[in-house]
């Protein structure tokens, strides 16, 4: 059975659109805390793994330091917003300092290459959680009045809608004249280099992107937790998810982080019952059968069985 | 300023300068002749803490004195993780095996990382000797034993590596390798042997480390990534290149630290290494030990 | 003459271009043979590849009935194949001693290797004179001997030298074709690749050309030396008159 090219581009847009309707009232047509927590999680992760991947799938810039961005966002956005200052402004506010950082320390790193960018940027994301956690040792907490008119499922919404909008950045990315030259860079630098692309600005693009929704996630997490220590959201463990989901789920293609923060949060929330922390194992492991065995993830798996099953011509939307 | 309490900092900087560049060398090994980037060399030096912990628990072995079963259970570690993961890698090329290491790495920083929680908790160990607060007292500078017998067994080991690397055929062939991988396969050399081994005496040096770890600060299952990070930045103070200019590397590192902390602000002395280290890696990424 | 280095159908890409097509040649055993060709004809991918650097797509190499092509390049100096890959490639940092005594590294050769040592020294007086010296503060002659130096070291059966006259001056070409000739003749087989085709074929008993990754043309040193075609191609000569 072989579908045509129109028939199968409807019947994606079809999915994405159930899938988005379904998102937005399951949780409240459900309406456990669990439930809505879930998939704000999912939501967030989305945001901030599709964001790594604008820098690390596409653009093939490996960054161990996004949870500066995230940091920063949840930093500037919590700061503001508790100041008494409207959410909305301390929410872009947060997107748009995050994306100035990473701006200015995107120049001088990016003059190293692969495995010493991702070092550098782990050095400094590390710099930064330090310097808060000492600065800033006490915890965050909401006022009285902020908790009373507190609304999970506003909060909700947010992360959803920004989780949407940030894929389909990566996705108009994609379809931009510069999509070619932020891929030429990944594959091969020089050569790029050698044809003309010029090799800082798409990087710089990329990061640019990438740290703004980064950062807006944290603005997102900022607007949702009641109480953290404001070092917490740049631990890089927040780095590590949106690897971990980037990965599993598939580098370089659109739909790989989706899949992969809604694998990963929910995996990680059944087994978080049972075993302690076995989920990470798994995750660890997974990783490395990926790296080793099957570097697209979940979406190349899929794809090999779609194949074998439907002998469908699929078209990737990113990678060919 | 008193010149008593300039001279302690200076000390502690080297002691722990020395635990820095032992930690390093296994990752300078590994960075140098491999070519490969092992992100869980921290996990490395964590499990050769626990190990002594357990040597340490268990049999009441002086944590100095069980190095000698520490250093080859790492060994045999090593060894395993070489034939596992790490030879997968090792046959692709530049940047791309760097990065595919760093990554794989990452992957088994997951699993050693939650593998020592589940068997040990994630409660933080220690060894306590009974000579824990012993030492010499010169001129009112405070030396103690365990710092002592720390610093020594580095400079031993350093010195030991040196000899084995400089002196020794096999040795000789590891440096070979580094040098000159097909060179040394058109000599003779087994080189997946020679990757093997310096991957196993990577963790072993990793071992020694981690028991002087335990002693001196404490361990639990999360500490990897502090000393990887710690251990990236001798290297790259030193040099990628550079395999023994690590142990120096660790001595300036862990004396910076120390005068920092004394000197500017205590809260700091984390971030002053990490700074260096990105100035380093910015405007001179060859290091500061080598000639280029 | 026995067979001793045998060729078969090779096919061998790099990457996903392809760079050697049907390849097929013999060495026999006690002879020199040379392969000449033009620059990027293929001819280092071919030595690389016999000397279990590369893999092939197809085909197969043997060495007295001994397949080659399925194992490592260590390996293959376990079994008496050693080559002196171009632009000598020496261990910079060590001495020349140190890089003699890495040559002998195999099993084969280790035992024995003071003993070729003197050999080696013998045959180079001044690696001798040097052995204590980094082997990259030698000039470009000093590197090559100490190249072939470190080959010999191996205990070869079959010793390949890719450009050995690459970037050296006439006389120490000279120098060095004079000592692969002895060592020819005190038993080893030798096929060598030479930019310089004039005294590769004044050298060989025999020779191939490789052009684009194909043989096009064998014969004895001396009928190639007399060829027209080889001599427009590879030897500097005008076309005749009238031709």
């Amino acid at each position: 059975m072989t579908l045509s090219k129109t028939t199968s581009r409807f019947l994606s847009i079809a999915g994405m659109i159930l899938f988005i309707v379904f998102a937005f009232y399951y949780p409240r047509y459900v309406d456990k805390q669990n439930v809505w927590n879930l998939f704000f999680l999912i939501c967030l992760q989305i945001t901030i793994g599709q964001s790594w991947n604008i820098l690390g799938g596409f653009a093939g810039q490996t960054s161990l330091g996004h949870a500066a961005f995230f940091g920063i966002g949840a930093l500037v956005t919590r700061t503001l917003w508790l100041d008494g200052q409207p959410f909305a402004i301390a929410f872009a506010l947060g997107g748009l300092v995050a994306v100035t950082f990473g701006m200015l320390i995107g120049a001088p790193t990016f003059r190293l290459r692969g495995a010493y960018f991702a070092i550098g940027t782990l050095g400094v994301a590390e710099v930064l959680r330090i310097t808060v956690s000492q600065k800033i040792p006490y915890i965050s907490t909401m006022s009285g009045a902020l908790i009373a008119s507190y609304d999970l499922s506003a909060r909700y919404h947010l992360a959803l809608g920004l989780a949407i909008v940030t894929t389909g950045v990566a996705y108009l990315l994609l379809r931009s004249p510069w999509s070619l030259g932020i891929q030429a860079v990944r594959e091969d630098e020089e050569a790029a280099q050698a044809t003309g692309v010029h090799v800082l600005r798409h990087k710089l693009l990329a990061l640019a992107l990438s740290s703004f929704f980064t950062g807006l996630a944290g603005g997102v997490f900022a607007y949702q937790q009641i109480s953290y220590y404001p070092s917490a959201p740049f631990s890089p463990i927040w780095t590590f998810d949106a690897l971990l989901i980037t990965f599993i789920g598939g580098q370089g293609t659109l739909i790989g982080p989706v899949i992969g923060a809604i694998f990963f949060v929910y995996v990680r929330d059944k087994l978080s019952v049972n075993l302690v922390d076995i989920h990470q194992v798994i995750f660890g492991v997974l990783f490395i059968l990926i790296v080793l065995v099957f570097p697209g993830g979940l979406v190349e798996a899929w794809e090999r069985l779609k194949k074998s099953l439907l002998n469908t011509k699929y078209t990737k939307v990113a990678k060919d | 300023m008193r010149i008593e309490t300039f001279l302690q900092t200076l000390v502690f900087g080297l002691f722990t300068g020395g635990i820095y560049g032992v930690a390093a060398m296994g990752l300078a090994l590994v960075f140098g002749v491999l070519k490969m980037l092992n992100i869980a060399h921290g996990e490395l030096v964590m499990l050769g803490g626990y190990v002594s912990f357990w040597v340490f628990s268990a049999f009441g072995i002086d944590p100095f004195a069980s190095l000698v079963i520490v250093i080859p259970a790492l060994f045999i570690v090593g060894l395993a993780l070489d034939r596992t993961v790490y030879r997968h890698i090792v046959r692709l090329l530049g940047e791309e095996k760097i990065k595919n290491s760093m990554l794989v790495s990452f992957g088994l920083t997951l699993v050693l990382q939650n593998l020592a929680q589940w068997l040990f908790t994630a409660d933080e160990r220690s060894i306590q000797v009974a000579y824990a607060g012993d030492g010499f007292n010169i001129y009112g500078v405070l030396l103690p034993y365990t710092r002592l017998a720390t610093l020594g067994i580095a400079l031993a080991a350093i010195l030991a590596l040196n000899y084995f690397l400089h002196k020794t055929y096999p040795g000789k062939a590891i440096l070979a390798t580094a040098e000159d991988f097909e060179s040394a396969e058109l000599a003779g050399i087994n080189i997946h042997r020679v990757y093997m081994m310096t991957f196993a005496l990577g963790a072993s040096l990793a071992a020694i480390a981690g028991t002087f770890v335990t002693v001196t600060y404490g361990l639990s299952p999360s500490i990897g990534i502090i000393w990887t990070l710690k251990a990236l930045i001798v290297i790259v103070l030193a040099g990628t290149g550079s395999i023994l200019g690590a142990f120096p590397a660790g001595i300036l590192l862990g004396v910076v630290e120390a005068l920092s902390g004394t000197f500017i602000d205590p809260s700091y002395h984390e971030v002053v290494g990490l700074v260096i280290f990105i100035l380093v890696l910015i405007v001179r990424p060859q290091g500061l030990f080598t000639r280029k | 003459m026995t067979k001793f280095l045998d060729v078969q159908n090779i096919n061998a890409a790099y990457g996903d271009i392809q760079t050697l097509w049907d390849v097929s040649l013999q060495v026999n055993e006690g002879e020199i043979v040379a392969l000449i060709g033009p620059n990027g004809a293929g001819k280092t991918t071919l030595m690389r590849l016999i000397a279990g650097l590369h893999r092939p797509l197809s085909g197969s190499v043997q060495l007295a009935d001994v397949p080659l092509n399925t194992f490592p390049a260590y390996e293959i100096v376990e079994k008496g194949v050693v080559l002196v890959p171009e632009g000598r490639r020496l261990f910079g940092g060590m001495t020349v001693l140190e890089n003699l005594e890495l040559g002998a590294y195999s099993s084969r050769a280790r035992d024995v290797r003071f003993k070729t040592l003197e050999r080696v020294f013998e045959l180079f007086p001044i690696l001798a004179e040097r052995q204590k010296q980094n082997a990259n503060t030698m000039s470009g002659g000093q590197q090559q001997m100490l190249a072939i130096g470190r080959a010999m070291m191996g205990l070869p059966k079959l010793l390949m030298l890719d450009e050995p006259s690459l970037g050296l001056a006439p006389l120490i070409v000279e120098n060095i074709f004079e000592i692969i000739k002895l060592m020819n003749d005190q038993g080893v087989t030798i096929f060598l690749v030479e930019q310089n085709a004039r005294k590769a074929l004044e050298l060989a008993d025999r020779a191939y050309i490789l052009e684009q990754g194909r043989v096009v043309g064998t014969g004895t040193g001396r009928e190639l030396l007399h060829n027209d075609e080889v001599r427009q191609a590879y030897l500097g000569f005008a076309p005749a008159a009238g031709k």
